[in-house]
């Protein structure tokens, strides 16, 4: 199946080394990251060495090597973000999910993610939960839409 | 046979989309850009399509889903014309009533006009409304007769004339000559005159070159890119054309990043229609001159806004830049004679094709001439995309455009150009908006991205954060840029951590330089400014680090302190819930109280108390 | 037909074949201009910048690594200012404060001047010259090595997999390893890390009155200088 889709995607591109990073950008959006037996057939139809594949993989942080969340919740962290303390809203996640950006829930939940502008500036800061955008957002409201993604009803009570 | 073979097809679809939109009574306008969508105008737009077919009003009323208007503080809007009515913060709840009452009754709804923040008075048009007044729009302007999906749309705001009129007898040289006398320069950054690179191009041997619009606009805080990209696709690629015809060029690409998403499928739509229209293909409006444009996306770096490493990039290979001792112009993409303006200058290049020379250089400073558009955001009232006069004053934008500071605090800087780009203290904002008025402040104009820092924003935290940026965004290939970065950033975090040493200014100073001048490309070269700004403008903060080991801005978590004020907490239990390290305690209704141990400074509890009780020392 | 150029280094006018690099030529002509990364036959990438000069043109100067720089007519090339030699020195004291386990970069750091490492010493095994990556790709066409990631995550690997797969065994990439093939008295164990330039060369001299023509030093030899692997 996912062969087959492969082929798709080479489709019209074969032999052409300069159509890399077109093919993997496919590859990413189609998969959610980049197996590595398809690289291995991507290296070989479009004629481009190995490592050099794998250094396009590294290179971009488009791609992930790894297989993401069912959500991926991407953290603007430009300027006028940061300006307007998107470093909450990271310390948020990390102190919510214990995980690092860039890194996936045990669960296969939730992967979260720093992007460095998402270019709506004007309305930061800015999360990208899948491919919805949100603007304005604070600890409170991502902490929330946090739980909804994960599917956990977690209320700490007073002490 | 193409739909436009000839000038006069153009003409014939202009009037056929004149005369749909003559029978409509009404104009509904609804602006639905990437940043329109974050505020939620996808829901707007279909509310307000179905409120119009259920009230039987689809002929009557034309409603024109466009690219951004450039206010986007305000978003979601709809603009009604005629009468240039401006409603803002719309919801799709209200589609009922402002299609009942204004698009059927000519009703204007009080509550959905702009709020000045300071009368407090409602203004009805939105040529009226401050943001705008002192904008000079030459671009954005257009955005509102547009459906980016839609050639037509296009033509009929008299597109593809300006490619019309040059295939119909301009000679290359005459096209360079005017874009020199225009006085046009690369919005993307350096300022570079766009004539003397075509001219350089024109004049470079080979048969095979090749024109590339550069949309990848790494530079956080900067959008104007996206925006036109995605509000008018086809003025982009008309500019496109005429360059590459000036140049001799047969094929363009447009480098977006794929983090723009809209304006990637936009600009694929835009090319496909061009294609159908015969304007991208064969013999274009049956001259002898074709070309083609197709996409290509970017992977996410920084680095690729870069010449070399974007041109490498849409090669398939890592975009890591090569030295430039022999400029693109003459060995650029597949080492032939390349061309790269930013999108904003292509779209630039139309206009003045249709207007002259003259009427570009009517607007600007001596060297800087026409408009530019500037993302103005940050700690400032108005956020969004500001189109003025080169040589307007930053006070007039962050001040009267901008409204002045958003949360009452004293306006200190403003950041222009990005991380390649400086602060410029508030005592200089009587600095024009010019190339060279930003460059010789320290700073640069970068793409135009200016962002507006408050007295709660601290200059070192500044300078750790754009470094921070560039240690991830730096390729690695040479070593002032991989390992200086790194080191100013060691520097710059032992002062904003509360242990720098006084003999680390100056060696930062001095690295700083080195960097700037040794480094191979243009990221590393630009890399030290927002670290030489600060240092220049706001030295007084970095002494008051390093020997008074505390951050005037409360910012530095190392140099501060979290407590609660019993007068003001209410025992609301905010705070309690809020806090992800279990450091607050207290019973409901009761004073809470922050433990100093587990307390990580995150600011959450501060952004989510309603009472102000959470102070910092 | 080989075509010639005329080009003034340092002040000596001298004649280089078209397409030469301008450090390739100084070489040629025994002026010494620093260099790590640069192998002679092998595409130049220009990473260390210790090669860096001031290309003097209308009046005006331009830094640049002359490595990468060709030679052209009329050129007037300047590697030994005091701009370049106080930012050639700031180059060496970044990559001796990396890497102070290798004699060749200790070597490298005297020559230019380095008097004292004003930063904390990192002791990494590697400066991303490139110079294996580019004999592994050049010279045996193996492919077997490359700069993965970027920024401060660059480093040189192999693709996933066994290293065997692809490596011919050619050892180039450890032959011309600045690290390897020179490594010091040391290695200096952690937190002890110096700049020592104790080892019994011309290089204890003051580097103002090094001299600027090339006298076949053992710093040469130890950095593997071009001058010695064009012989």
């Amino acid at each position: 199946m996912a062969m087959m889709n492969l082929d798709s995607i080479l489709e019209g591109r074969r032999s052409q080394p300069h159509m890399l990073v077109e093919v993997m950008l496919d590859l990413q959006d189609q998969e959610g990251y980049l197996p590595e037996e398809a690289l291995k057939t991507v290296s070989k139809e479009l004629g481009v060495p190995l490592i050099d594949v794998y250094r396009v993989a590294h290179f971009y942080k488009a791609f992930s090597l790894k297989p993401r969340g069912k959500n991926v919740i991407t953290i603007c962290t430009g300027t006028a973000c940061h300006v307007r303390g998107s470093d909450l809203l990271v310390n948020q996640v990390k102190g919510q999910l214990g995980i690092e950006p860039g890194d996936t829930t045990a669960d296969g939940q939730i992967t979260v993610e720093c992007v460095n502008c998402v270019g709506a500036c004007a309305l930061g800061p800015i999360v990208v939960h899948n491919e919805s955008y949100c603007k304005n957002m604070t600890p409170g409201k991502l902490r929330k839409k946090i739980d909804k993604a994960a599917g956990v009803k977690k209320e700490k009570k007073h002490a | 046979m193409p739909r436009v073979s000839h000038a006069k097809d153009l003409e014939i679809i202009r009037t056929q989309v004149d005369g749909k939109r003559n029978r409509a009574r009404l104009e509904m306008v609804i602006p639905n850009g990437t940043c329109c969508q974050a505020s939620g105008s996808a829901a707007l737009i279909d509310a307000v399509r179905a409120e119009l077919a259920r009230q039987g009003l689809l002929q009557d009323v034309a409603l024109r889903v466009t690219g951004c208007l450039g206010f986007c503080e305000q978003e979601p809007v709809i603009l009604i014309e005629p009468g240039n009515i401006l409603y803002c913060h719309v919801a799709a709840k209200d589609a009922a009533e402002i299609v009942s009452r204004t698009a059927k009754k000519g009703e204007i709804l009080e509550q959905f006009l702009f709020a000045d923040s300071v009368s407090g008075k409602r203004i009805q048009q939105e040529s009226d409304i401050p943001f705008y007044k002192a904008q000079t729009r030459q671009l954005i302007r257009m955005h509102r007769f547009v459906d980016p999906f839609s050639i037509d749309d296009y033509i009929a705001t008299g597109g593809y004339k300006a490619i019309a009129k040059v295939l119909a007898g301009v000679k290359p040289e005459e096209i360079i000559a005017e874009v020199k006398a225009a006085g046009l320069r690369g919005r993307g950054g350096a300022g570079f005159p766009t004539g003397r690179k075509w001219e350089e191009a024109h004049e470079a041997p080979g048969d095979e070159k090749y024109v590339i619009c550069n949309a990848d606009e790494g530079d956080p805080g900067a959008y104007m890119d996206r925006c036109l990209l995605e509000a008018n696709p086809h003025e982009v690629l008309e500019g496109m054309m005429i360059g590459a015809y000036a140049v001799g060029a047969n094929k363009g690409y447009i480098y977006v990043r794929r983090e723009y998403p809209l304006a990637v499928k936009h600009a694929r739509i835009a090319i496909g229609q061009a294609r159908e229209y015969g304007l991208l293909g064969d013999n274009i409006l049956g001259s002898n001159f074709s070309f083609d444009v197709e996409v290509a996306r970017g992977g996410g770096a920084f680095v690729c806004g870069e010449s070399t490493a974007l041109m490498t990039s849409i090669e398939g290979k890592v975009g890591e830049p090569r030295a430039k001792d022999v400029h693109t112009v003459k060995e650029g993409l597949w080492n032939r004679p390349t061309v790269l303006n930013n999108v904003e200058t292509w779209a630039n290049v139309p206009s003045i094709m249709m207007n002259g020379a003259k009427w570009f250089a009517s607007r600007g400073t001596e060297k800087s001439k026409g408009t530019k558009i500037l993302a103005l955001t940050g700690q400032v009232k108005n956020t969004g995309l500001v189109e003025v006069a080169m040589g307007t004053p930053i006070r007039t934008i962050v001040y009267d455009i901008g409204g002045g500071p958003k949360n009452g605090n004293k306006i200190k800087a403003v950041q222009t150009g990005g991380p390649s780009g400086g602060c410029i203290p508030e005592r200089l904002f009587d600095l024009p908006v010019d190339f060279d008025a930003l460059w010789d402040a320290g700073s640069m104009m970068g793409s135009g991205g200016m962002v507006v820092m408050d007295d709660k924003t601290c200059m070192v935290d500044v300078a750790r954060y754009f470094l921070k940026f560039l240690q991830d965004e730096s390729c690695g290939k040479c070593v002032p840029c991989r390992v200086g970065i790194d080191r100013m950033l060691e520097i710059v975090t032992d002062i904003a951590e509360g242990h720098g040493r006084p003999e680390q200014i100056p060696l930062l100073q001095e690295l700083a330089e080195t960097v700037a001048e040794a480094s191979l490309c243009g990221l590393g070269k630009s890399a030290p400014n927002p670290v030489l700004s600060t240092l220049r403008y706001f030295i007084d903060e970095y002494t008051a680090h390093v020997h008074g080991r505390q951050c005037p801005a409360g910012v530095c978590k190392a140099l501060i302190t979290y407590a609660i004020d019993a007068e003001k907490c209410t025992g609301c239990g905010v705070c309690l819930k809020s806090c992800p390290h279990d450091s607050i305690t207290g019973e409901k209704k009761k004073v809470h109280i922050i433990d100093a141990g587990l307390c990580q400074k995150c600011g959450i509890c501060i952004s989510e108390c309603k009472f102000d009780a959470i102070t910092v020392k | 037909m080989l075509q010639y150029v005329n080009v003034m280094i340092d002040g000596a006018p001298v004649r280089a074949e078209k397409g030469t690099s301008v450090l390739d030529t100084a070489i040629h002509y025994g002026i010494c201009i620093p260099h790590l990364c640069h192998i002679p036959g092998i595409h130049d990438m220009g990473a260390c910048r210790l090669c860096i000069v001031e290309e003097v043109k209308n009046g005006r100067s331009k830094v640049t690594a002359s490595c990468t720089l060709l030679v052209e007519d009329g050129m007037v090339i300047k590697s030994n200012t005091d701009k370049i030699l106080k930012m050639r020195k700031n180059i060496a004291e970044l990559l001796v404060a990396q890497a102070p386990n290798s004699k060749a970069i200790q070597d490298v750091a005297v020559r230019c001047g380095v008097k004292d490492v004003r930063y904390p010493f990192r002791n990494e095994n590697c400066v991303l010259c490139g110079r294996c990556v580019r004999i592994c790709k050049e010279r045996a066409k193996a492919n077997a090595l490359g700069f993965i990631g970027r920024g401060k995550d660059r480093h040189v690997d192999h693709p996933p997999g066994r290293l065997m797969d692809y490596c011919k065994n050619c050892n180039g990439c450890i032959m011309f390893c600045p690290m390897s093939v020179t490594p010091c008295g040391g290695p200096m164990k952690k937190g002890q890390e110096r700049l020592c330039g104790q080892c019994d060369s011309q290089l204890n001299a003051d580097a103002q009155k090094m001299p600027g023509v090339c006298v076949w030093c053992e710093l040469g030899k130890g950095f593997q200088c071009s001058r010695y692997l064009a012989v």
